[in-house]
């Protein structure tokens, strides 16, 4: 079990659901991180526009930086 | 997630052991760094550093040294919390799997494609579809590692597709059958103790609810 709870959609004001939304419709889920973020919805709102803006299209090729973050993830040991 | 954004199964395979693939140089020096500045920030050398500089110029680094920042930082979030892996919805996942049956005339395409999935929806170690040839069960598609045998007799029940994992912590098969009869089997395996629920069974059930008009056809 998670140490802190997740918010469901029916728990978060408007803005974050419609994040939650975007989410579904994207990938099918929305990340147990995200849902638990949301308890701080600016802290959220604000990690996921850094998320998109450091993993996104930018001056890196976007296939490398996966594969940094996969290869940090396995280093860390979180199978997250 | 990574294999969408056109890192290969080799790549992703290799980031075990970095040193041994054969990434290109540019490629390389960027997880050498990603490695000792995840293992020891304050220690990255000189000369690593140089290396990075002459593949990649100051915003680029600035954004590589971003990402991997990013990435310990949720670590050390998910981690310390216990967060929990995300697991998509199983009605998702039924849509998906309904989709690919209306989309793939070919059995093996459509087994290919619920075995792909179950293992990325729910973070199944194993994904094993079998159809059924007579008094044999012929192993259509698979996720995980390859199974030592491609088929069984009906009969030896699962004895013959349990375990592949070597130690199998749980294990569910499914049959795929209709009013005619058993047209194939479902086997996922977890990594873990009880890895299965109420959830699970009902999704892998749906799944082969799913698939049993494909099987019950002709071998393709």
């Amino acid at each position: 079990m998670g140490r802190i709870s997740r918010l469901s959609p029916d728990q978060v004001a408007p803005e974050i659901k419609a994040l939650y939304k975007q989410f579904l419709a994207e990938r099918g889920n929305v990340p147990n991180m995200f849902r638990t973020v949301a308890h701080r919805p600016a802290l959220l709102t604000t990690l996921l526009a850094h998320f998109r803006e450091v993993m996104g299209p930018g001056t890196v090729p976007v296939p490398l930086k996966e594969m940094l973050a996969v290869r940090v993830s396995r280093l860390n040991d979180c199978d997250y | 997630m990574a294999k969408q954004f056109g890192v290969s199964d080799e790549a992703l395979a290799g980031l075990n052991d970095p040193e041994r693939f054969p990434f290109p140089p540019e490629e390389g020096v960027a997880l050498r760094f990603a490695d000792a500045m995840t293992d020891d920030p304050a220690g990255v050398s000189d000369e690593l550093f140089a290396e990075l500089r002459r593949h990649w110029s100051e915003p680029q680094i600035v954004e590589i040294a971003c990402v991997i920042g990013l990435f310990n930082y949720f670590n050390r979030f998910n981690n310390a919390l216990h967060m929990e892996i995300t697991l998509t919805d199983p009605e998702v996942l039924l849509h998906r799997v309904r989709k690919a049956a209306e989309e793939h005339a070919g059995v093996s395409e459509l087994c290919d494609r619920t075995a792909e999935i179950l293992a990325q929806g729910r973070r199944y170690v194993l994904v094993g579809i079998y159809q059924r040839q007579g008094e044999m069960m012929v192993l259509r598609a698979y996720r995980g590692p390859a199974p030592p045998h491609s088929s069984f007799r009906l009969g030896e029940g699962n004895a013959a597709v349990a375990g592949r994992t070597g130690a199998t912590p749980s294990e569910l098969a499914v049959p795929v059958r209709d009013p005619s009869g058993i047209h194939g089997v479902i086997d996922v395996e977890s990594d873990r103790p009880a890895g299965f629920g109420e959830e699970d069974r009902a999704l892998v059930e749906a799944v082969a609810a799913i698939l049993a008009p494909a099987l019950a056809g002709p071998a393709a």
